[in-house]
């Protein structure tokens, strides 16, 4: 595989993680716990839809891709690169609080390495949003310890989420048919140091929280090859409702 | 968004207005001297009972409007049609939620509680504007709520704005900045479709027909049949008659609209060229006090909708609860 | 139920919720005050409030709620409770009274004493 087809995958499948993720925490906004979260949660999720826009435009601008519009919200389920943890519906809040809570330690692990990238767009994009992600993390770092610290039912609920969530996390980490050589180029330092440093990174706080870490056993893989869990294609569904009326259209 | 000229009042008490009267007349007439020279009234002011009464009524409503219309355009975020809109439309809606959130801060100041406020909106004992209580059925009704719904906002905000309760002034000050992002990006997305191809034209047109009676209704039934207290005219708490409000709404919007070549439901409506007032059949004002009585078509969902967020919310805010603190909560003061 | 024009509703069954619900006073936690600092060098100026359970959490909340828009460059955040205020019956003591023109620049005549001073010396 050479660098010209093993970017444009990496970029692609950050960028539909963040696409879906931002579409699902979406959903929330108008439905949060307490106005003050509602707002806040909106925000990141406005961030996150606002990354996946721009590395949509790397594509295009850098590799022949299509229109970011069209490549977002037209193409078939089994070409998005996301994994399954993004796609599942947003549940109760805390499982949408630790889905944020573990993938959001991931992203900023991500782009904290891409402050390094030999791919100068990256690099760009990476002390961009830097401060974004950096209220992200103080966000869901505040959230699960004050719940895990609030009595035995609400660090139950917490561990139960953390239970859920863990081997879908395992999934974002997912390794790459060009990874050797994007490690080699020094695009990125590859999946595997990226998770060991976010195992690291989310161990600190959920040890304070007094939460149990599970083992990292089964990690759910698919999504990178364009395997799905059935929830894709129902948002995929609605995401591109209004625009399949009519595609040539501006709207 | 949105409070609308109406504001619902308990029929058993639209006849104790004359309460005020029981209040110190000393202090009634420093007070009304206040607001007759352009001063503020601030929270920990003396007021009298009936003004502290209304503006709760008035700012709750306000509140909960924002809260609950942020539901009909929620709706639409997962299938806004590209990343311009959807980010639009996502930090709007959000925006609802922030005026809901400031709102409910001002009317706190005057001594309701958040839960007590939101748990008269649950129990339906305190309304919301009417107009969210039709469904938004297609993308063209999320650009005429955008565009209309919003311009009719801030005529009724801008007018309150410059009434004489601090916080709810300051409050709105606020909220009207952030609308002319609403009706800037709402007027966008409305253009768009009106010059677009024909199948965008034929549901925006059809968006405007099913829209135009709830916006008829949106400033609340005409001054002839509206009982409005010159009181809360002299206390700056109501700052514009329906009417008024309507006239000016029509005046600058219609052009806006007949200009894209897209026309009205009403086959009067036109401006008297001498009078500079605009002519309009009657929408149906029984229909208006229906809806407000919970029997419009999405009265039932709206509340359910909220219910479940404050339900599934419960448990987050119960366990940050702390027993501790809960003896030093007070009221904003601000 | 019936199917709701809103894709989320059916989803995550929202409609579901028939029956009374009521939320219990305090539920909303406490209030706190929020100043909001638009460039270094500037004053932390109010700007309104938000509900949090504690200062850690109502600053994240106030950096959305008021931060998100205009510019700014930090926050602070106070308990509601402990803001002490005067009464409005106080503001005559705020009243400024004309005989203390010792505070003011206005209350020191260079101008004509120099002038007069000029006067004389002709």
């Amino acid at each position: 595989m050479q660098l010209q087809q093993a970017l444009p995958e990496l970029l692609t499948k950050i960028a539909d993680d963040e696409l879906i993720i931002g579409h699902r925490n979406s959903e929330w906004t108008g439905l949060g716990p307490v106005m003050e979260e509602d707002i806040a949660f909106s925000s990141m999720a406005q961030d996150k839809i606002g990354h996946a826009w721009a590395l949509y435009r790397i594509l295009q601008e850098h590799f022949g891709g299509g229109d970011p519009d069209h490549f977002a919200f037209m193409r078939q389920a089994g070409e998005y690169k996301c994994c399954h943890f993004v796609e599942l519906p947003i549940g109760s809040y805390e499982f949408s609080l630790m889905r944020h809570f573990l993938f959001d330690h991931a992203e900023t692990v991500r782009y904290q390495s891409f402050a390094q990238s030999s791919f100068v767009p990256l690099q760009q994009l990476a002390g961009k949003i830097k401060g974004e992600l950096k209220y992200h993390t103080l966000h869901a770092d505040a959230w699960i310890l004050q719940l895990c610290t609030a009595g035995e039912d609400s660090r139950q609920r917490m561990q139960h989420a953390l239970d859920q969530c863990f081997q879908l996390a395992g999934g974002i980490f997912e390794p790459g048919a060009g990874e050797a050589l994007l490690i080699a180029e020094k695009v990125y330092p590859g999946e595997e140091a990226l998770c060991e440093q976010w195992l690291k990174n989310i161990s600190h706080v959920i040890e304070k929280a007094g939460l149990r870490l599970p083992q990292m056993t089964t990690p759910v893989y698919g999504g990178r090859t364009g395997q799905h869990t059935q929830h894709l294609q129902q948002l995929l569904n609605e995401m591109g409702e209004v625009f399949r009326l009519d595609p040539e259209a501006t709207w | 968004m949105y409070g609308g000229g109406y504001i619902y009042d308990d029929p058993n008490r639209s006849r104790q207005q004359e309460e005020q009267l029981v209040d110190d007349p000393v202090k009634l007439a420093a007070f009304e001297a206040r607001i007759t020279r352009g001063e503020k009234i601030e929270p920990g002011d003396w007021m009298p009972a009936e003004y502290r009464r209304q503006l709760i009524r008035l700012i709750e409503q306000h509140a909960h409007s924002e809260v609950i219309g942020a539901l009909p355009e929620g709706t639409w975020i997962t299938r806004a049609p590209g990343f311009k809109r959807k980010l639009a439309l996502i930090a709007k809606v959000q925006d609802e939620i922030g005026h809901g959130q400031l709102l409910y801060n001002a009317a706190e100041t005057l001594g309701k509680s958040r839960e007590a406020m939101i748990n008269d909106l649950l129990s339906g004992k305190s309304k919301y504007s009417n107009v969210f209580n039709y469904p938004a059925e297609t993308w063209a009704d999320v650009t005429v709520i955008g565009f209309l719904i919003d311009a009719a906002a801030i005529v009724n905000q801008v007018a309150n704005s410059k009434g004489s309760y601090g916080p709810y002034c300051r409050a709105l000050e606020r909220i009207c900045y952030e609308e002319s992002f609403h009706l800037k990006q709402g007027h966008d997305a409305f253009i768009e479709l009106a010059t677009g191809t024909p199948a965008q034209k034929a549901i925006l047109q059809d968006a405007l027909n099913r829209w135009w009676q709830p916006i008829m209704h949106f400033f609340g039934p005409p001054d002839k049949v509206s009982s409005h207290s010159e009181k809360l005219m002299q206390w700056k708490v109501k700052m514009a008659s329906n009417d008024d409000m309507r006239n000016q709404f029509l005046d600058a919007y219609v052009p806006k609209i007949w200009e894209l070549g897209l026309t009205l439901p009403d086959p009067s409506l036109k401006k008297d060229k001498e009078t500079g007032k605009w002519e309009y059949s009657d929408p149906d004002w029984e229909l208006f006090f229906e809806v407000i009585k919970g029997n419009g078509p999405c009265n039932k969902e709206r509340l359910n909708v909220r219910k479940w967020a404050e339900e599934h919310g419960r448990w987050i805010r119960k366990a940050l609860m702390r027993e501790d603190e809960r003896a030093r909560t007070a009221l904003p003061v601000a | 139920m019936n199917e709701s024009l809103d894709p989320r509703v059916n989803r995550l069954r929202l409609n579901n919720s028939d029956g009374s619900f009521t939320i219990e006073e305090g539920e909303n936690w406490n209030v706190f005050e929020v100043f909001h600092q638009e460039k270094r060098g500037a004053h932390h100026e109010h700007v309104g409030c938000v509900h949090a359970p504690d200062a850690n959490l109502a600053l994240i909340f106030a950096k959305e709620q008021f931060g998100r828009r205009k510019k700014c460059v930090n926050l602070w955040v106070v308990r509601s409770a402990d803001i002490l205020a005067f009464d409005l019956e106080d503001e005559d003591m705020f009243a400024n009274n004309p005989d203390k023109t010792y505070r003011d620049a206005s209350g020191f005549k260079v101008m004509e004493k120099i002038n007069k001073f000029k006067a004389q010396s002709k």
